[in-house]
């Protein structure tokens, strides 16, 4: 069967500034798969490249056995890949519940809009609570829950995560992680990227580290929590940079 | 006192025009992050097609407004398409892009102003609609064409607030204003929206030009005050901010009838600016603003 997303050679950055040096990567259907590396390896332009918001410089993207890439934002949500983006991004002059029907936007039926807010709601209770009030007055925990679930609300086929567990509290994060597990349980396919490599990894069916903008280390992600390179090659950035500042 | 009731209702119908321009320039900022420089050529375009389609055409008052409001939206809409999208696209706000923006838009009222002069001429025109008799109320005596003004815009204003509120296309175009990448993965059609916003503030530009015009002439020049004092209107209120714009139109309109009847008639547009400097010195960011949006 084809993957769901398939990525070959992609090359792309911002203005003139190449960040991609020909990335490759590929998910199948119903996996969680975490994507490693340190800051500025490339790993949300990867995802913003895939999403349309950046239109790749050559490289080939498909979804679901077509190609996405050069297609605008709202034709690759309408095609069921939505990306949740990092730094909790909700809009704060809205309810909650408007920040989660606006994510049904290409949803054109009152009837699934509805059912596809009742799993959200099921997915994070609390965003029921408070399902009528302002998204500028929810913590960061809510924030990223009402992201994930604007994501989910079009009912895509895959979701890509860029940092979930970003600035959240250790408690948040295991909430965060545990419902990601039980929305690829019910049959989404994640691509998530992730700087807490630990828990990605006991998530995740398959890894892949970037770094220069290319896929360095790929492999299942039973065995990459125990491969020296991946913490090696996931931390040498940060420990060069204590280095040089000490 | 009578009087003063007087002056404050004219300023209040005024102020309504008034607001109905700076509505736009807000909408326009807040969805595109471009200050729309040529929203006053807009307001006067939205009068002399009001005037052809009343004259000419022999249309109703009612038609007329509405059809004029339609047209120039669709003028708008036409313009910003093929002049602003493609360097609004490029980005930048307020960087060397923006600057490039700030160009077009003083270009484009030069423009709009000279296509205007060759097609009606450099006469004030009337614009006589047969309204009826003023309405009395208690002493005062109401041209009924200030009545027209104050419920025309007012259902305007209402309309607009129910579709941003309670419609999904409202509820696109606020993620469009506040972040367009983050609208675009919610799966909003963001250049289409774009497209909406403009055209919407053009039409609400157009209808204060047509009801503006029965009590003033209708004229290439008038586009330029205009611009001026929705500006005003749209900094005392707020810039960005749609209550604040309606706002700040109304006390422009009502400080400007007031201190005409009060101090001078001859500086009338000065006091705008007075309030403008005043309300600045006060809260810097308008009445009903908030801080500087954050530019992406």
């Amino acid at each position: 069967m084809a993957p769901m997303l398939d990525i070959k050679d992609l090359v792309g950055g911002y203005g003139s500034v190449q960040i991609l040096n020909g990335a490759s990567l590929r998910v199948d259907r119903g996996q969680i798969v975490a994507l490693l590396g340190g800051n500025g390896t490339g790993k949300s332009t990867l995802l913003k490249a895939t999403s349309g918001l950046l239109k790749p410089w050559s490289g080939s993207i498909a979804f679901d056995g077509e190609r996405i890439d050069g297609m605008r934002p709202d034709a690759i949500v309408r095609r069921g890949l939505v990306q949740v983006t990092q730094g909790k991004e909700a809009f704060p002059g809205m309810t909650v519940e408007e920040n989660l029907r606006l994510g049904a936007y290409v949803v054109r039926d009152r009837a699934k809009t509805a059912q596809a807010l009742e799993r959200v709601y099921s997915y994070f209770p609390i965003l029921k609570e408070k399902r009528n009030q302002l998204s500028g007055t929810l913590s960061g925990g809510q924030l990223q829950m009402v992201c994930i679930g604007r994501g989910l609300m079009s009912s895509p086929k895959m979701i890509m995560l860029d940092e979930p567990s970003a600035a959240l509290a250790p408690q948040i994060v295991m909430d965060i992680f545990r419902t990601i597990h039980r929305i690829t349980r019910d049959g989404m396919t994640v691509l998530m990227v992730e700087q807490n490599v630990r828990m990605a990894l006991l998530l995740a069916t398959y890894g892949y580290v970037i770094k220069d903008g290319v896929i360095h280390i790929e492999g299942s992600a039973e065995k990459m929590i125990h491969d020296d390179n991946v913490r090696l090659s996931y931390l040498g950035g940060t420990v060069a940079n204590r280095e040089a500042q000490l | 006192m009578d009087f003063f009731i007087d002056l404050v209702i004219i300023g209040l119908s005024v102020g309504m025009v008034y607001a109905l321009v700076a509505l736009g320039i807000s909408l326009i900022f807040s969805g595109l992050d471009i200050i729309h420089f040529a929203h006053g050529e807009i307001y006067m375009l939205g009068a002399f097609i009001g005037l052809m389609l009343f004259q000419k055409l022999g249309l109703p008052y009612i038609p007329t407004l509405m059809l004029a409001v339609i047209i120039t939206g669709f003028v708008g809409v036409i313009i910003e398409r093929v002049f602003y999208r493609r360097l609004t696209s490029a980005g930048g706000g307020y960087t060397v892009a923006g600057m490039g923006m700030v160009i077009v838009g003083f270009g484009m009222s030069i423009v709009l102003q000279n296509i205007a002069f060759l097609i009606w001429g450099p006469k004030p025109l009337p614009f006589p609609v047969p309204f009826g008799r003023p309405i009395e109320i208690g002493n005062l005596t109401l041209p009924m064409s200030y009545v027209w003004i104050v419920v025309t815009a007012l259902a305007l204003m209402i309309i607009l607030n129910l579709v941003l509120r309670k419609t999904m296309i409202g509820l696109a175009i606020r993620a469009v204003a506040h972040n367009k990448d983050i609208a675009y993965l919610s799966g909003v059609n963001v250049p289409l929206m774009i497209s909406v916003i403009f055209g919407t503030a053009c039409a609400l530009g157009a209808a204060a030009g047509v009801l503006i015009a029965p009590i003033n002439y209708v004229q290439v020049q008038m586009g330029i005050g205009i611009l001026i004092k929705a500006f005003a209107a749209a900094v005392v209120g707020g810039f960005g901010s749609l209550p604040g714009a309606v706002l700040g139109g109304l006390l422009v309109g009502v400080v400007e009838s007031l201190g005409a009847g009060f101090i001078s008639g001859t500086y009338k547009d000065i006091y705008a600016f007075i309030l403008l400097i005043v309300v600045m010195m006060v809260k810097p960011s308008g009445i009903l603003g908030v801080e500087a949006k954050v530019k992406a």
